[in-house]
Formats: structure tokens, sequence, C-alpha cells
């Protein structure tokens, strides 16, 4: 009976136990799960959407956007330097945030999803768009890798998002050498233009099959000027004292040889870049010199990027939108209308400027005067004539009623370089008008809305010169001249000086040192032509981001470190511009407001106080520099024992070393 | 409850004066000893003697007339004299006695008390029931609801700190609406994705602390270890803590109090900028510091001097001594004020704008009961209102409280209760008092920055103000209804079956509405600054069940063999709705509703409404079931078992059964103490085990893997419209399971001389095992989170001790003493998720909450002190440019250089463990005295071990202690606390004649690097205070004069909370607030508040 009883409970129990269980069984009812998403075009689009903000650049909110990207090169200065330009304040760390996965696991993982969904058939909707969403994450795959390449060179290539398994992701984090991560990148670049369509959308605010083929085209400029530049050094594989020699033991080129190597990125440069520049290179947009100051004038070239809608605009190939109402905003065009804030144009960069007739400005008919701003652009190249903002010119004409527009600057003033403060004042004297929309709608603080331009065609012109050039060594091989033209022509040149046989002609290389693209490997450049071409692109590439990776791809950083530099701006001392300023003091203390006239009768920003001053003896440089080092710890998590860096499959950057808080060792 | 109510009336007066003096007028009121008396001696006609039954005196006993005003207190010889009639009836009473009457039959009488057993029957309430305080086996705190009343505090949980050893109450904020966090015995968890707060039941549902009125708080029973906390199962792994709400009466009387206070608060450690000159010289010197050109150029800095030196005359204008009008900011075009930041020359302590210098508030409340053995009731209202600091705009916090309880018989056998508990909460604050506004505050409150600009509009530069006075205004209403259905079966005796239905509504709105906001220009025109509008609307509701039916039986054999057994079923379920909208394009700012929206920006383009809304549910069941046994009272015995099923986990990790066990001897009822019985009364040890599960995951779902699905969310536009985005999947762990915590108590209960002396010991291990840890550390190449696992054990071993002493002296004074310490460290046992051994992580075999740092030699007050220095140790790991005013580290390891290694256990350069932020020796101390109607009590709490070192540069708030670190002049913190920094003759400011040069300074040198800021023993901050939470004087009138108005008590009383703090803390920071979060180490501050009020009862 008492066991009777027992079974009984035991049994009710037992089954109140297994309702319960149902009962308790619980999915997440406000959660989508990945089972069954990415089953509609909608879906695939919301994919790529994200990824649109999560790896493409954009305009900051309180500087100028990203016309500061060309910061901390020989063309615009901050503030203060980076301590690239120190000799030993770069130093290796244990967690450095650049060695930062996430971008490209999360477009493994969606790809995958993406892929196995398409493969069963199971994706609703528009097959084109479909498939053009899907090229468009393959092209964020390699933008992401080649922000990474750029920063490690060699890098561990992921097809897939890795399981939180060790032995897994420590197999996975062998570096492959770069040029292995170069070709995967164009792989990737080739994967997305077949799944693309070819002119998908006409606003230009979604990634081209055109925008995957200029991308595809600076990667492998990147790339074959990298091996060719660096050449038996211990950056490229099997250069003498390659860190990653031991890990990957009898490494051959695909293609045989270094040389050969570099051909094969020259000639995939020079072929995707052709395709782009034929299809754009007769709709390029003229400058037409004006410098707008009126309601009725306009100047569509400076309109490339003084605008908010760069729509309809056919040189420009992805663009990004802001919106003051959705409260997606920037600050460019307080920052234009102001002293750029956050960035300042060097006496460098001004003056390898061409004058009007084509020439240099020391072998030149006009006389080439610095003595005050507006001197400085006359009889210069057209885009320096309309983009150096000269005191006295007006800066702000439409709008001027709208009271929202609090940081305008409706006159440009004589720049206020005394000033420090990062808002007001004027870093090297000289000031740009790119992305001037002369709007004072537009002057919130931090309430603009300029576009920001992120792939022009007229890249695929200079990407193509170059590229050639360096396949042939020859001005006259392929479309060198007829692009060199076009791009000329657009720029505002007129009759001879849209030749440019005429600039390298008359150019001594001896007088071209300011320009740090003058020299590779430590020597200044022995061929005019070659420097013309990065001459050129300096020059048509004004603060549009790209100063840095050419400089390195050039290898023109070394020269500092033997000879450091001032950054320079406007010639202050010993012309009229000194009596602009009636306050001036000039003692390197700590109470001067500029530099003293014993260092440059220039303006240097970055050695106005001379105590504490870690950049006082110029900008300098170290060999290491041209890498990042890798972050210390993950060698230690790689490691078989965890202490060991050498178990780690992974290996230092050049002339990095593996203690922590260290700096480079040359 | 009605021998509750008595009993713990006792308690009260062991602790607290204050509550005895209540106490005195209820129905009770002849077991109080001094309270209602009015000690007023006359001359008598009846002499006595008070004794116990060992002839011993009795000190202090209280003897009245029945039915008079008269009453008299026993004195050292227990001799009393009073003023009786022949034939009257004398009432003698005395805390642990009996109370005894005696008619006066002539002139002399002789009072022989016995011992009340019913005071060693005082019942605790404990989980699922109650139980003799004697038989308890378990670590069972119990405090009394009336030590908590009458604090002029927000909440019940700020009364509550540091009244329970064991319980740590940390304040998180000043701000009207922060609730303190709760803690039972130390870290529960290391939180990484799991929570271990305790669980908190009002009258036996999960309630809230900070909704309840601590005026219907009758009892509250702390459960801190396993042994008593186990019947809840997997909700209640790091304690439990019992809220029993007061109840109606059995005596028909019907019985009315009514209590107010009224508060005057200010705040406590406030900080505020440095003036306009001292700011100035000071951002000049950091900028020259760091090799930079001066912020601040001469003419400026001769512009701010002189218009700091001049006179007020006006909005944004200051008059010199020469006369001369100067102004705080001019017009370079004329049209629009200059940027105040470029050109502003104003003198504001931007924290003495924003915030008032001090607040009032109010507190009513208002209770009856009464009824009947057949019908009882209670029935309470309250309101709280709180005044907030802002100065610009408002803040404010408001509760209603509002109770119902009744108990029916239904039958002889049936009994029902029917609870009903409504609180509403209702806070308001500018919409721009968000946690960035602290921030703010400190980083953009340049003193320079104009406030008004000449025509006396605020001006915006932009800087905090403009926005908290006219950017809208933020408010929430939180509504929590109870309702409590219970039936108490018993058919036949000791046979008790209970059923409860117990439902919450949860329900909370929030609405605000920001504002577009308008500077002014030159002309005084309206200029729009910030565009945006908008009126937000959102709801959150829960609605929670609680379902539970159990069973028990009490029964004994042969007298001695007691036995009670009990079982039942549990079910929780929680369901949240939660949805919300936004509109842009308020139509009339002074009447900010949805409806008048027209859902457009500024200029006039449709923006598309923000809608959300979701819903989520848990639920959980368990079946318990407990065993008690003693051996009469002497030896006792109590088992647990729960099985308990959770929806967070998948359905094969769903089940887990937590046994407990406890066992307890009550020395001093053995034979052989019986000599001793006289000095020590109680003394009983007790040993509990106990294992119970830890289901508090913070994702409901954390075994599912989500798609992040944002609609109109994205940033980059597409056809000028925000478009639809989704990112892909973190990592989960499907194998995600219970928490395990093991805890053993060992404890130890006395009571010597008549139980004046009373005290508790315990000490205890948890053990927490298979905890949800940090994730195991992966190459980043993973690219993820890695998902959290239960991988993570934890040790926790701590002890209390609680000890009160009470007395009665013979001229009347009543005063008790007491005073709990308790203390816990926890240990990480077992940790596989630091590979390295990383110093900055958790290290299997260390004490938690370790600090790393290096050791500080000093400020170098030389550039040759710094060389020589530096000849020995190389300190160019941590940065350049050193020079007199910059740290000296000391070289530890002796390599002839600073270094921090590779931060990990076995390369750690030269740092090392120099203290621990763990909270050590946390302390109460209560002191009271009450005399002839008099009453006076003070309650100290405080931290005695502990160390801070600030956090990171605007993570943890570095800026607030050092001003300046590596993230530059926008985000540095001009407060008068940083300015003793180190200045020499080379220093900007003291070249230009603006500042004294201070060598001797606290702060390094002022520069825009963290190389003077690395974690080291100089600026490691002891955190250890006490803190003078509350002092109260009270007074009862005498009875006489109020009982012909009807009062039974009435009782006056001024109060004062937070009156004073010891600490060596820098004075910018509260040692109470102490967090790595910035928001709350320098969010609102905690305030020092001045009370008075009356209690009276009718």
């Amino acid at each position: 009976m008492k066991l009777y009883k027992f079974s009984f409970i035991t049994l009710a129990l037992a089954a109140s136990v297994t309702a319960c269980t149902d009962y308790l069984e619980q999915e997440p009812p406000s959660s989508l799960t990945p089972e069954n998403f990415y089953t509609s075009e909608d879906q695939v689009q919301a994919v790529a959407n994200r990824f649109y903000q999560d790896i493409m650049p954009g305009h900051g909110g309180w500087d100028y956007g990203t016309y500061t990207t060309d910061n901390n090169t020989d063309v615009q200065a901050s503030r203060t330097p980076s301590a690239k330009f120190s000799a030993n304040l770069w130093h290796t760390s244990q967690t450095e945030g650049d060695w930062a996965w996430g971008n490209i696991r999360n477009v493994n993982y969606q790809l995958a999803q993406l892929k196995a969904k398409l493969a069963a058939n199971a994706i609703s909707g528009n097959e084109t768009n479909i498939h053009q969403y899907i090229g468009e994450v393959y092209f964020f795959r390699a933008y992401a890798y080649f922000d990474m390449l750029k920063k490690y060179g060699d890098l561990p290539i992921l097809t897939e998002a890795l399981p939180d398994d060790e032995s897994v992701l420590v197999a996975a984090s062998h570096r492959q050498p770069c040029n292995e991560v170069a070709r995967f990148i164009v792989n990737n670049l080739d994967t997305a233009i077949t799944y693309m369509k070819e002119d998908f959308e006409k606003r230009h605010t979604r990634i081209s099959a055109d925008a995957a083929k200029l991308f595809k085209s600076r990667v492998a400029l990147y790339m074959g000027s990298w091996l060719t530049n660096f050449a038996g050094t211990p950056f490229v594989p099997n250069g003498e004292g390659w860190p990653g020699a031991a890990k990957n033991p009898n490494y051959t080129f695909p293609t045989g040889s270094l040389e050969n190597e570099a051909k094969f990125f020259f000639e995939t440069a020079a072929a995707a870049a052709e395709q782009v520049a034929d299809k754009y290179k007769n709709s390029l947009t003229v400058n037409n010199g004006v410098v707008p100051q009126a309601e009725g004038q306009s100047n569509p070239y400076l309109e490339l990027w003084g605008t908010t809608n760069c729509a309809g605009k056919s040189e420009i190939l992805l663009w990004r939108e802001y919106s003051k109402s959705l409260g997606i905003q920037n600050d460019v065009e307080v920052a234009v209308e102001k002293g750029n804030i956050g960035t300042g144009v060097t006496r460098s960069l001004v003056e390898r400027y061409v004058m009007a007739d084509g020439k240099p400005i020391y072998a030149s008919a006009y006389t080439y005067d610095d003595s005050e701003i507006a001197k400085v652009v006359e009889n210069r190249d057209p885009r320096l004539q309309v983009m150096l903002k000269v005191p006295g010119q007006v800066n702000c004409f439409k709008n001027v009623t709208d009271n929202a527009g609090t940081h305008w600057t409706e006159t440009e003033p004589t720049p206020n370089i005394t000033n420090a403060n990062a808002e007001d004042g004027y870093i090297t004297g000289y000031a740009i008008r790119k992305g001037m929309t002369f709007d004072r709608a537009l002057t919130a603080n931090g309430g603009s809305y300029n576009a920001c331009v992120i792939f022009r065609a007229t890249e695929a012109l200079l990407n193509y010169i170059e590229a050639e050039y360096m396949l042939t060594k020859n001005i006259q091989s392929g479309k060198i001249l007829e692009y060199w033209k076009k791009v000329r022509e657009a720029a505002g040149f007129t009759g001879a000086a849209v030749d440019p046989q005429v600039t390298i002609a008359a150019t001594d290389m001896q007088k071209e040192t300011l320009d740090w693209g003058a020299y590779t490997a430590g020597k200044v450049l022995t061929d005019a032509t070659l420097y013309n071409i990065r001459r050129e692109r300096s020059c048509e590439f004004l603060a549009e981001g790209l100063r840095d990776m050419d400089l390195k791809r050039w290898r023109s950083y070394e020269q500092l470190i033997t000879k450091p530099v001032y950054a320079e701006g406007i010639h202050l001392w010993n012309t009229p511009m000194e009596k602009w300023y009636n306050d001036l003091v000039a003692d390197g203390s700590s109470s001067s407001n500029v530099s003293q006239k014993s260092i440059s009768e220039y303006h240097c920003p970055h050695v106005v106080n001379m105590t504490n001053n870690s950049y006082a003896n110029g900008l300098t440089w170290r060999m290491a520099y041209y890498l990042q080092p890798l972050p210390l710890r993950q060698f230690l998590l790689t490691a078989a024992d965890h202490a060991s860096i050498e178990q780690s499959p992974m290996y230092q950057n050049p002339y990095w070393p593996t203690e922590t808080d260290a700096a480079a060792l040359q | 409850m009605y021998k509750m109510n008595l009993l713990s009336s006792r308690r009260v007066y062991v602790t607290s004066a204050l509550a005895a003096l209540l106490l005195a007028n209820a129905p009770v009121n002849g077991a109080m000893a001094s309270g209602g008396v009015t000690g007023i001696q006359q001359t008598s006609s009846v002499k006595g003697v008070v004794v116990d039954q060992t002839g011993e005196a009795i000190i202090g006993a209280t003897i009245k007339v029945r039915g008079s005003q008269k009453g008299v207190v026993s004195d050292f010889e227990g001799n009393f004299a009073i003023d009786a009639q022949r034939g009257e009836e004398l009432e003698v009473s005395y805390i642990g006695y009996k109370t005894q009457v005696i008619k006066v039959t002539g002139t002399t009488v002789k009072v022989t008390l016995l011992e009340d057993a019913k005071a060693l029957q005082e019942v605790v309430v404990v989980g699922f029931g109650t139980q003799k305080k004697v038989n308890l086996t378990g670590a069972v705190s119990v405090v009394d609801g009336d030590e908590l009343a009458q604090r002029p505090v927000a909440n019940a949980a700020q009364a509550l700190q540091g009244v329970v050893p064991g319980l740590q109450i940390a304040s998180t904020s000043g701000s009207l609406d922060a609730s303190p966090s709760i803690n039972v015995r130390g870290t529960a968890t290391i939180g990484e994705g799991s929570s271990g707060s305790p669980l908190i039941l009002i009258d036996g549902m999960e309630g809230d602390l900070n909704t309840i009125n601590p005026q219907d708080i009758q009892s509250i029973s702390v459960l801190k270890d396993a042994a008593a906390s186990s019947i809840y199962g997997s909700r209640a792994p790091f304690g439990v803590i019992l809220i029993t709400t007061k109840n109606g009466g059995k005596e028909s009387k019907v019985k009315v109090n009514y209590n107010n206070s009224f508060r005057f608060s200010n705040l406590i450690r406030g900080k505020h900028m440095m003036n306009s000159v001292d700011y100035a010289s000071w951002l000049n010197d950091a900028k020259t510091n760091q090799g930079q050109s001066v912020f601040f150029d001469a003419e400026r800095m001769a512009a701010i001097k002189e218009y700091h030196d001049a006179t007020p005359v006006g909005p944004g204008t200051r008059r010199t001594a020469d006369g001369k009008l100067v102004y705080a900011i001019g017009s370079q075009n004329g049209v629009t004020w200059d940027d105040g930041y470029g050109y502003g020359v104003d003198d504001i302590d931007w924290y003495d704008v924003v915030y008032k210098k001090s607040a009032f508030s109010q507190e009513h409340n208002a209770s009856v009961n009464g009824g009947s053995d057949k019908l009882s009731f209670y029935a309470s209202i309250g309101y709280l209102d709180q005044g907030g600091f802002m100065n610009m705009g408002s803040d404010g916090f408001k509760r209603y409280n509002g109770t119902a309880k009744m108990n029916v018989e239904l039958a002889q056998w049936i009994r029902m209760n029917y609870n009903m508990r409504f609180a509403r909460t209702n806070y308001h604050r500018p919409a721009a008092l968000t946690s960035s506004l602290y921030n703010d505050m400190a980083r953009q409150g340049w003193p320079m920055l104009p406030l008004y600009d000449r025509n006396g509009y605020l001006y915006s530069s932009p800087s905090p103000a403009l926005a908290l006075a006219t950017g809208g205004s933020d408010r929430k209403e939180r509504d929590v209804l109870n309702h409590q259905l219970g039936f108490v079966i018993e058919p036949i005796k000791s046979w008790i079956t209970h059923i409860d239905f117990n439902y919450k509504i949860d329900n909370a709105i929030r609405h605000w509405d920001s504002q577009r906001t308008y500077n002014h220009n030159v002309a005084g025109e309206a200029i729009i600054y910030n565009q945006g509008s908008n009126v937000h609307e959102d709801e959150a509701k829960d609605n929670y069940l609680n379902f539970q039916a159990y069973t028990e039986y009490t029964w004994s054999m042969a007298e001695k063999h007691n036995f009670h057994v009990m079982g039942g079923f549990q079910t929780e379920q929680l369901k949240r709705t939660v949805f919300g909208l936004q509109r842009n394009g308020i139509l009339d700012p002074s009447k900010p509703e949805v409806n008048l929206t027209n859902g457009l920006s500024y200029s006039g383009e449709a923006i598309v409404p923000d809608v959300n809304g979701s819903r989520d549910q848990w639920q959980t069941a368990g079946f318990f079931g407990r065993v008690n046994y003693n051996f009469d009272e002497k030896y006792l015995f109590e088992a647990n078992l729960r099985y308990d099923g959770t929806s967070r986990f998948r359905s094969d990790k769903m089940w887990k059964l937590f046994p407990s066990v406890s066992l307890g001897w009550n020395i001093a009822r053995e034979k052989f103490w019986e000599n001793l019985a006289s000095t020590v009364n109680t003394l009983k040890l007790r040993a509990s085990y106990g294992s119970l599960g830890n289901q508090n995951i913070n994702n409901w779902y954390q075994t599912y893997q989500t798609i992040a699905y944002n609609s109109v969310a994205g940033s980059w536009l597409q056809n000028g419209a925000k478009p639809n985005t989704t990112s892909a999947p973190g990592l989960v762990s499907a194998l995600l399971t219970w928490e395990k915590v093991e805890s053993y108590d060992l404890g130890l209960d006395f009571g010597a001389f008549n139980n004046r002396l009373t005290g508790t010991f315990d000490y205890y291990i948890r053990n927490t095992k298979d905890m949800v840890g940090n994730a195991p550390e992966l190459p980043a190449i993973l690219g993820t989170s890695v998902p959290v696992t239960n991988n993570t054990d934890l040790r926790t071993a701590g002890w209390e001790l609680q000890i009160s002493w009470r007395d009665v002296l013979k001229n009347g004074l009543s005063y008790g003493v007491t005073f709990n310490i308790s203390d816990a460290r926890t240990k990480i046992t077992r940790y596989p998720n630091n590979p390295t051994g990383s110093i900055n992580n958790y290290i299997e075999g260390r004490y938690m909450n370790e600090i790393w740092g290096f050791e500080t030699i000093g400020i170098a007050k030389s550039d040759e002190e710094m060389n020589a220095h530096l000849a020995k140790a190389d300190q160019s790991s941590l940065g350049s440019n050193w020079a007199a005013g910059d740290i000296m580290y000391r070289d530890l390891n002796g390599d002839g250089k600073i270094s921090r290694g590779a931060q990990t256990l076995a390369d750690h350069g030269d740092l090392k463990v120099i203290g621990n932020s763990t909270p050590r020796y946390l302390v109460g101390l209560n002191l009271n005295a009450a005399w002839k109607g008099f009453d006076v009590s003070a309650f100290f709490q405080g931290v005695m071990k502990r160390d801070w070192w600030i956090g990171g540069s605007w993570g943890g708030g570095l800026e607030y202690l050092f001003g300046t670190t590596n993230s530059w002049e926008w985000w540095s913190v001009g407060i008068t606390d940083v300015q003793d920094y180190y200045r020499d003759a080379n220093t900007w400011s003291v070249q230009n004649g603006y500042q004294e040069a201070n060598q001797d300074a606290w702060l390094p040198r002022v520069q825009f690097s963290d190389k003077n800021e690395q974690a080291q023993t100089r600026y490691l901050m002891n955190g250890a205070y006490v803190r003078l939470k509350n002092l109260q004087l009270g007074y009862t009138l005498p009875r006489q004069l109020t009982q012909p108005w009807g009062i039974s008590n009435l009782r006056v009383f001024v109060s004062a909370e937070n009156l004073f703090t010891i600490t060596k803390m820098p004075h910018q920071f509260d040692p109470e607030l102490m967090s790595n979060s910035v928001d709350q180490n320098n969010g609102y501050p905690l305030q020092k508040t001045f009370a008075f009020g009356l209690n009276v009862s009718f």
C-alpha cells in the first residue's frame, strides 16, 4: 500500500515535471534567428547596407571630415605631429586596437549565409538585385582587407567566420605573404564585379562594378609598387631579413619571381584602370577656374565636392550622403569656411603645383611669389587657384539670412596662425576650399551635411598612367599621354600646359626635394617622368586621403631618418604677411605664438614652443614605421604555452621588437 | 501575526529607543519599559521592590497604575515608590519578563517577575513560513520595520544600509531616481553575463525595495546562507530579503497613525569649476607643457583677468575699478555673438549654475488598522515628494503608496488573506539631464563661456545651461500594483495548506519632449540653436504571476521530539511588453504631444518616426520540501530540497536539484549549562550547508543566436533615407546552464546578562561553481566576442558579527548600542579564460579586485633631479619629455628602466599589486538613548578598508583626478580640485604672472599625456570612510497632555542624514559612489538632509 502510494506520487511528479518542461521551453519571441532569415531580397540588401557604415569611410563629426585624412604627410599638417614622425615615441603595445577582425568576420559570416541560401534557391526577389547586393558584400571584404594590408602587410587570409576554437584560430593566424593577400583582394573584387550589374544604380551611393574595378586598380598598383620599391628588404616576401621566412618556408611567388609578381600587379592595375578610364575619360568635370563669389557664379569642378548631392556627377563613382533632417551630419562646411579645423596644407604641397604654363615654379615664365597668399595662386595650376583660400574672398553667399548657420565665415580673413585653438586657428596659414558649398544653411556647429566623395573616376586615369609607366618606363606607351592630357584638361590647363611633357622637360629633380614623393628609398628620383606622375597624383588628389598610401608604397618617408624636416606653412617672415599680425611672439618659449625666424622664414606650426617639444628637431622616421607593430598579446594567445612569442604562428613586422612599450629598432 | 507584532516590538526596544517610544502606544503597551512613562515622581503611598525568580533586583522595571497616567521606573536596587490608592492595580513590566498586575493592598509591595517564555519564542519570518528564533538553524538577520521608519531617505534600501551585517548596500548616485545596489555577503559572480543580486520578496512575492513605503514594513528578514534561502531555489542563490508588511490587529480597537517629515537637503562633496583666470592659466600650462602654443593668447588672458576682477552690473557685463564696462562676449560680425570657447571671457562656475544650493522634500504617511479574530484590516497611504537640485529646468520625484490588507475567517478551517499594494512613482527631469550631462558639464563648462549674453538670454557655445533650461522635459511614471490572494486551510489541527495567487502589474510609461533651443543675436532676436524637436513616448509593462501551493504538518512525539514537514510547488512567469515611438516636429512647444507633431524636421523634410515594440517572457517552476526536527529545542535539524526548472536554458539543461541541510545546538539549554544560564542566557551553535543554482543570466535567451535587425536606422543613407540594416549575429553557447552556488555557514548566537548583551557571529564560505565567466581570451582573429560559458569558479569567504547592548538605568535613562561588522573576500578558484596570465584579467588563485600599479618615488622638483632619476631608471616606455614636475617611478626589478613588461603574472615589469578595491570591514554602529520622553539616536555606517584607482580616461574618470589626460583640452576637467598641480619658474602661468609657483604640489605638472597618470601608489585613493548616516532627536509629549485630545502618542523629531564623513578620499570623489562609471563617481552628488516632523497616533 505504501509502495503504491509512493509510486503514484513519483509518477505524478514525473508527469508534472515533463509537463513543466514544455511549459518552460521558451524561444525568443521578438528576435530573428539565422535559420529563418536571409530569405528575401530586402534582407540581403539590409546585410549589404550595414557594411557601408561599418567599413567605408565618411566625414567625422567635429573637423574637416575626410579632408583631414592626409594629415601627417608632406601635404597636410595636423597641429601635433603623429608619433610616426618621432624617433622613439611610437611604441609596441600589448593590445593595439587596429588588429581588429570584426568586419572581416562579419563579412565572412554573412557571405556564407547568403551563398548557402542562394544555392538552395531560398531567397525570394529580383535575382539581379540579390546578386548586386552579394557582389557588394564581396567588395566589402576586399575593402576591409586592403585597410589591414596597408597597416600590417602579411596577413592571415580568412574566408569564413571562424568558430571559438583556439586550435582553429591559432592555425588560422598564420600570416600569408602580402602579395598573396593582395591577390586575395583582387580575386574578391573580380567576384564582386561578376555578381554586380553594370550601372545598377544611378545615384552612385551604392558600390558599382566600376567602383570595384577602380578599387582593384588601386590595390594592384599598391602591391606592384610595394614589391618594386621594397625589393630586397624585409618588407617583401623572400627579401633579406623577411620576418616571415621561417614561418613561410620555401615560399615561391606564383609568378616565379618578385619582379614578375610586381609586373602581374601592374598589369592587373593597368587593365582594371583602363576599363574605368575609357568609360569616363570624356565625362570628367572640367575646372572653369571660377571661384564663385556671388549667386550666379559657379565652378562644376568645385561642386564635385562642394555639394550636398553628388548624384548626376558621372565622374563620382561612390559618395556618401548626409542629411540635416535625419541628423546624419558632419562639420565640413564649418571647417572649410574657417581654417580647415584639424588640418593645414603645407608649403611643400603649394610649391609642387606647377605654374599656369605647366612648368614648375622655378622654371616658369611666370614668377612665383609667396609673399602673400593672393600672389601664391597667381598664374598657377588652375586646381590650386580655385582650391586655395585667399583672404578677402567670399566664403558664404548662399542663404546668408539662415539663422541656423551659426559658424559661418562670410569673408576669408587673414589666417589666424597665432591662435592654437583647434576650431579658430589656422595651422599652417594655408587653408583650402575643397567641399565648400558657400551655403550658410550648412554652418550650424556639427550640423553640416556636405557630401563625402569616396571614389572618383579620375583616379583610374592616374592609376593607369602610373601602372603602365612602371611596366614600360615609356611615357608614349599605351594611353598614358591621352589620359594624362584628359586629367590636365579637366584640371583647367590650356594650351601647351596640357601636355605633361612640358612639365617633365622643365623639371629639375634637385629642386623638388620639398616633395617627399620625389624620393624613393632615401634617394631623390632621377626619372623626372615618374616624379611628375607622382606630382600629378598629389595635385589632383588634394586632401582626398591617398597621400600616406602613396608615400608608403613609393617608399618615400625614409629620407627623413637622415634629414628631418619641418612642416612649413606660409612665408611669414620677411614678407608683408608679417605685418598681418601685431602680437607675434617668436622666441621659442612657451609664450610663443609663431615659429622662430631662425628656423625658417616659413611658419613652422610644430616648433612654435620649443620647450617640452618632441618634434623640436623636425619630423623624422624609422624604417619600421612603414608597417604597424602587431599587438604582442596576440603572439602570447597564439603560442602553445601562452608565454613564448616564438611559438606563435605569427611574426612581428620588420624592425619592431617583441617587447612591450618599446620603440622601433631602426 | 499578532504575536509577531508584539515580539518584534520588543526587538525595537532592544535596538532603538525611538521605536520603543512608538510602540508604547500599541495596544500591548503594558510590556513597555519607559516610553510612555512620564517618569514624574510623586508623593507616594506605595513603596515596593521588583525582583526576579532568583531574588535579584530588577533595575528599570516599569510600574504603572492601571487606568491612570502615573508611572515610575525601579531604581538600582529594584526599589520604587508610586502614588497609588488601595484597590488600584499596579502593572509591572520589564523586557524579557511576564508583565504582572498586582492589586494594592498595603503600602509596600514585593513583585517577583517571571521570565517570559514568550520572549524566547520570538518568531522570525523564513521562507514559506515562520520559525521560532530559538530554533533557527540558518543564517538569518532580522530588522524591525520601525528601525527604518522616520529616516529622511527616499527608499527602504537607503535606510537598510549598514543595518545588517553582510548586507551590502551601496549608493549608485545622488540622482532622485537612483536605486542603491544591494548585495548579500560580497561578490556573488564576476558579473559577466550573470548577476548575483539577492531576491527581494514582499509578503512572499518579488518586489522592489525602492517602491515600497518604508512605513508599511513590519519586519525584514535577510536570509543569508543557502540553508535559509534554498527553499527559493534558482531565484535565491545570493540571499533573500523577506519583507513582511504590517497587518491589522486582533483587538477591535481601531488605531490611526499619522506621521510626516519635512526635509531640507544640500549637496555633499559637490564640485566647482576653477575661476576663469585659474582655468585659463591651467589650460595654457597644459598646452605649453605639451610643447604647444597657448590656448588663450596674451590679449585674451588680459581680457579674462580684467573681467574676472571687475564688478557685475548686468547680464554678461561688468564694470572695472576705473569705471570701464567690460563684456563676457563680443560680436565680431556685429550680428551674432562670438563663439564662447574662442572669444568668451566670462567667469562662471557651471556647477553653481546647474545645481541649486538646497532642495526641499516632504513625506506624509497615514495608516489605520483594527479588527477581530474574524476579520482584521490594515490600510495605509503614503506620499513622498522629493525636490531635486536642478537649477535650470527642474527635477523631482514623487511616490504615492496605498495598501489595503485584510484577513477573513471564512470558516473555522479556512482563512482568506487579501493584500493589495499600489505604488506610483513619478520622476521628472530636464530632457537634457542625461548621463552625458555630468561629463559635459565638467568638460564643456569652461568658466569663460558666457552664461548670459548682454541682453540677458542664456547663451550656449555649446554649454550645459540652455538645453537644461529650455530643452524640454523627461517624465517617467511607474505604477506597481500587487494583488495577493491567499487561502490558509487547516482541516485538522496542525495540517496547514497555503494556496497563494500573486499577481503584479508593473507598468512604466515615459514621455520626453526634446524642444528646439534658441540662442539670441546681438539685436535680441532668437536664432535657432538646436533644430531637433521630438516627442517620445514609451511603455514597458511587466505582468508577473507567482502561484504557490504548499502544505505543512507539525507534530510532537513524547513531548520532546518535534517534527515539521512541508512540501509544495511554485511557479513564476514574467511577461514583458515594451513599445515606444518618437516623432519629430513639435507644433506648439507648450503642448508637446505626439498628436501635435508634424513629423517634419526644422527645414521641412519628413522624418520617419522611430517605433519599437517587443514581447519577451521567462518562467520557472519548482518543487520543494522541508523537514524540521528538534529534540526538546536543544538539538535542531533542518533539511530542504528544491527541484527547479527555468526557461533560460535549453530543455536538457533546464532542471536542477538543490539540497541543503542545517543543524543547531542550543547549548544554554543543556543541563551542564544551568549554572551559567543566569549569566549567559542564550548560546546556540549553528552549521549549514546548501547548494543552490543561479539562473539569473542577463540575457533571457542567451542560448539562441539572434539577428540584430535595425529598421530605418542605417547611417549610410540611400536615396536620402536611412536604410534597413542587419549585422552578423554574435557567437552563443547553447551549452549554457546553471551556475552552482554552494555555501557553508557556521554561526553562534549568544545572549547574556538577561539578554542585555546579545550577539551573533557567522563565518561562511560560498563557492560559486561553473559560473558564467569571462569568455576565454582567444586570438583577435576570431573577430567577435567569445561567447560566455560556465567555466569559472570563485570562493567568497567572510564573517559577520553583530553585538548589541541595551540597558535601562535607574534614573530611567535607557540606552543601547548595536555594532555590526562584516568582511568578505573573493578568490578566483578556477579561471581557464586567461591563458597568458594577463594581470588585466582575473587570475586563478588570486583575490579579486587587485590593483596593479607602479610605486611612486615622487615628483621631480627640478630637471636635474629628473635627469638623475632617468639615468637610473629609463622611463621612455611610458612617455617622453620627462622634466621637473613629472613623476619618478621606482624601478622595482632593477633593470634600469620602468616598464610594464608583458603585463602578465610572469612578466609584469615594475608593476606590483598596490591595493585592492574590495570594500572590507563594513561597519554599522547605532547608538541610542531615551530619557523622560526624549530620545536620541545616531547611526554610523562605513567601510574600514578599501583602495581605489580611478580608471582610464573617459572610461573611469581619470580627468577628475588629474584634470588633463591624453584626451586633450576638449576632454579636460578644470575643477578646483585639480588646481594643486606642479608649477615652477618655467611654467607659463608663473612666467606670465598669473599664478604662483607650486613646487610642493600634490599633482604633477599638467599635460595632455598619461605618462604621469599611470596606476601608482601616490594617487591610489584610500576609499575607507565612516559616515554619520543619521542623527535623530525626538521628544514624545507626556500622555497627560495629549490624552485629552484623543491622542495616544505624539512625538516630534528632528533628524539629519549624512551629516559628516570621515575619509581620506580627495574631495571631488564620494567614497560611497566609487565605481568605474563616470556617471556614478562624478554624477549627481549625494545629499545631506535636515528634517523635522511629527508622529501622532489616535
